[in-house]
């Protein structure tokens, strides 16, 4: 990786010990990766990063493969695990042995950051927790991501992303306005609360850097998707209301919502917020008699006529291309967005033009289109993206060049299956 | 000095932004200690100040929810910068902080002399963070767009919702939230290079990239020929509200088993069509709809306890109220009860997150102005014959 590294990087000498998995850990330590840091995926033969899928899955356990091939080596293919290890060494580690834990408390000497996201009692179990890290490097920042915190009586409770969004009640106002609920199935709370960890981080870092201090943070992904829900937890505190679903609208703006276009499944996102935008709007889809309308006048007016505005828009969008409705639209003033799929959004022009997509090719897995970072700074570079790492792929770089230890030493690790490069049940 | 001492107690923030976004990046760089002053438009303020929702549903400026949320724990002082007295007077300020938020289109800060080029040689050490829709540069700079335009242009909404229906949103501003989040580790980012360079820079934030960077999978399902398509919902229907009951993915396998033993059919332990996570992903709504009898008997929240007794990933989907009364948030005094002399005493929820195990700060939101007094005078130094002179001439 050091020969990717430019010169002003802005994690150039920060080194990540990364015991992650899943995604909301992965996605801290991909961004953290794009800014230059040095960042250690620890997994082990026996327990990969579950985003690698099965060692041998069956078709019905397919994941995500290119091609829907899951090749020889499943495992460094999977497409969950490519899209959110860039950027990372991959070291494999026993950590139910002896040896295997020895060796991380020697990495975590080396290391300035170590970030976990495991079931809050994990590490503390296996005898790895702050109290003894911290023992050994007093220096060393950990960050503790879980899903409800490393206390309280849920804390041992596991989950997705999408769970979380159920239990920080994110579900309870996504939906149609029949006000059912529903799940993303993005698992939203998880690169969202990767996106968040990053900040939180650089803030103990910057202490460490003026105190030499190091720090524990406990981070609640619950916590965290409950947070976006300020304004409703203050309208249940002020008038007991319960915010349910309501669909795509908005208390306010008129109209807003989303109109289908040309094509399978193709859709636009409209938003109008003032009187201004109402009159853009009835120039763009060249009715600006509506405008003068005063059934039409203003945002209440609209919501009781809605019925009559939002045929004469979909009349309008429905025989045009998505992207055509937002550009004929923004320029004459309106909020506007193409609802983008995901063969849409790697080609657009704008995030092209910023440099956003990085082109990969990933040894095993061939070309494909990574996500970046959601910021650009004037100053400090990014890297380009490495491929997501194979399983063990950088044993030899961090046991050997860190650690010190012979290919001897190396060998017999991977005798007792302390490493490896093979996930059990693989061969 | 606060609990957070050294995080961000000796940084001081410029917040010229309004709405949901940067307010609340300016918010949490407050929550970590600094101070942060929230420079608002005369007698008119944040926009948010009339979003809502009011105690009462009566509007009032000063008890707008939206507002007294994002503007926890700053100052608040008035300015006109569309004036070239105001636009000086920010200039005179911006010399001594360390970081300025601002969402402005891209090129109303230029236009006034207030852009980084124009804040740098004053100030080098300056983090200067703009956030707009979709960045600073690119064909698109001018577009406008709120909560469900970068949704739908950065490719989250359109796998979520049902089959045969309109694409949705994630609901509430989740995602002008997600797009604070971003900023404010982006303004972590460069004030951490600041610190150990000792220079300042321009933080670009792309409401669009933050939005493209947490759709999870449609652009890699897509490029290895998995289409995500908007699917059936897998909620079940409990005796009062909504649980799911999280049987597939993270699952150890002797847990169906418990579960069928638990639901009274214990003859499900060994049939094909469910003894295996992958099988019950392929086969989810048959399962929904078998286990669906004894979901509907319970309530949602002893449904989440008990199946995740069992080891499995349940949920139940919690409303605000719900949330209010969660053990767990109990437990955790996630919740704060803040007072404010005009919305009165509330219940607002806290930060996510603690460091060292102490918690974030937390105080209200500033009235309009309510600093004025106390940065033109005692910081500026301007006395009180000036300051009545940038009263009277709407200035202040």
């Amino acid at each position: 990786m050091n020969d990717l590294r430019m010169n002003n990087l802005a994690l150039k000498d920060l080194r990540i010990l990364d015991l992650t998995q899943v995604a909301v850990g992965p996605y801290t330590t991909f961004l953290l990766g794009f800014m230059g840091a040095e960042v250690i995926k620890v997994e082990s033969t026996s327990r990969m990063d579950i985003s690698r899928g099965q060692a041998r899955p069956t078709p019905q356990g397919y994941r995500v493969y290119p091609d829907n091939d899951p090749g020889e080596r499943p495992w460094n293919r999977a497409g969950h695990h490519i899209h959110r290890n860039p950027n990372k060494l991959s070291l494999t580690l026993d950590l139910s042995t002896e040896r295997g834990k020895e060796l991380l408390k020697k990495l975590a000497t080396l290391c300035d950051v170590l970030i976990e996201n495991f079931r809050a009692s994990v590490m503390d179990r296996l005898g790895l927790g702050y109290e003894v890290l911290s023992q050994i490097n007093p220096q060393l920042i950990y960050l503790k991501i879980s899903s409800q915190g490393a206390t309280g009586p849920e804390k041992d409770y596991g989950s997705l992303g999408s769970t979380l969004e159920q239990t920080a009640g994110l579900a309870s106002v996504t939906g149609y306005e029949d006000r059912k609920p529903l799940m993303t199935n993005e698992t939203y709370p998880d690169p969202v609360g990767g996106i968040f960890n990053v900040g939180v981080l650089l803030g103990t870092l910057r202490r460490r850097h003026k105190t030499g201090q190091g720090a524990f943070i406990d981070f609640s992904q619950r916590e965290m998707t409950a947070s976006m829900l300020g304004q409703e937890f203050l309208d249940f505190s002020f008038n007991a209301r319960v915010a349910g679903p309501m669909g795509n609208r908005h208390p306010i703006f008129e109209p807003q919502g989303v109109y289908p276009c040309q094509g399978d499944d193709m859709w636009v996102a409209i938003s109008v917020r003032s009187e201004e935008e109402w009159v853009g709007l009835c120039d763009a889809i060249g009715m600006p008699q509506l405008a003068r309308n005063p059934r039409f006048e203003t945002a209440l007016a609209r919501r009781r006529n809605r019925d009559e505005v939002e045929r004469f828009l979909t009349n309008w969008t429905r025989e045009q291309d998505h992207y055509d409705v937002m550009h004929t639209l923004q320029k004459n003033g309106v909020p506007a967005g193409a609802v983008l799929k995901g063969g849409e959004i790697i080609n657009d022009p704008h995030l092209e033009e910023r440099g956003f997509w990085d082109e990969v090719h990933h040894p095993e897995a061939g070309f494909y289109k990574q996500v970046t970072t959601p910021w650009e700074f004037s100053k400090s570079g990014r890297i380009q993206t490495t491929p997501a790492p194979n399983l063990g792929e950088h044993n030899e770089y961090v046991l050997s060049d860190l650690l010190g230890m012979t290919s001897q030493e190396l060998y017999d690790l991977e005798e007792k299956g302390v490493i490896g490069t093979f996930p059990i049940g693989a061969e | 000095m606060t609990e957070q001492d050294g995080v961000l107690s000796d940084i001081t923030v410029l917040d010229l932004s309004e709405g949901v976004s940067g307010p609340l990046c300016a918010k949490l760089l407050a929550g970590m200690g600094a101070e942060v002053i929230k420079v608002e438009r005369p007698h008119v303020g944040d926009e948010s100040r009339n979003a809502g929702p009011f105690p009462n549903d009566d509007p009032h400026p000063e008890a707008s929810a939206a507002y007294l949320f994002l503007n926890m724990g700053k100052k608040g002082i008035t300015l006109d910068i569309e004036a070239d007295t105001g636009s000086s007077i920010l200039r005179r300020l911006a010399r001594d902080v360390d970081i300025l938020i601002e969402s402005h289109a891209p090129g109303v800060m230029e236009s006034r002399a207030l852009g980084y080029s124009d804040l740098e040689p004053i100030n080098p050490g300056l983090v200067y963070t703009s956030i707009t829709p979709f960045g600073q540069t690119g064909p698109y700079r001018d577009y406008k767009g709120g909560d469900l335009i970068i949704q739908a242009v950065g490719a989250l909404m359109h796998p979520i919702g049902l089959p045969n229906k309109e694409p949705i949103k994630v609901g509430g501003s989740a995602a002008l939230h997600s797009v604070g989040m971003s900023a404010f580790s982006g303004t972590m980012m460069a004030l951490y290079v600041r610190d150990v360079e000792g220079y300042g820079q321009h933080v670009d934030v792309s409401a669009m990239q933050t939005v493209t960077v947490t759709q999870i999978h449609a652009s890699i399902h897509h490029q290895f020929g998995r289409i995500p398509t908007r699917r059936e919902s897998t909620l079940v229907e409990a005796a009062d509200g909504w649980v799911n009951p999280g049987l597939e993915i993270g699952v150890q396998e002797d847990t169906w088993k418990k579960v069928c033993d638990l639901i009274g059919l214990p003859e499900l332990a060994d049939d094909q069509a469910f003894n295996t996570r992958e099988a019950r992903r392929t086969n989810q709504q048959d399962l929904l709809a078998i286990i669906g009898n004894w979901v509907a008997s319970q309530p949602k929240e002893q449904i989440y306890h008990t199946l995740q007794g069992l080891r499995t990933i349940a949920g139940y989907v919690a409303t605000v109220k719900d949330l209010r009364n969660s053990e767990q948030l109990q437990y955790r005094e996630f919740f704060k009860t803040i007072d404010h002399p005009v919305a009165g005493k509330a219940v607002y929820p806290g930060v996510p997150f603690s460091i060292d195990n102490n918690p974030m700060t937390q105080s209200r939101a500033p009235l309009l102005g309510e600093h004025n007094l106390e940065i033109y005078r005692d910081r500026l130094g301007y006395s009180g014959e000036e300051l009545g002179r940038l009263r009277s001439t709407g200035i202040v």
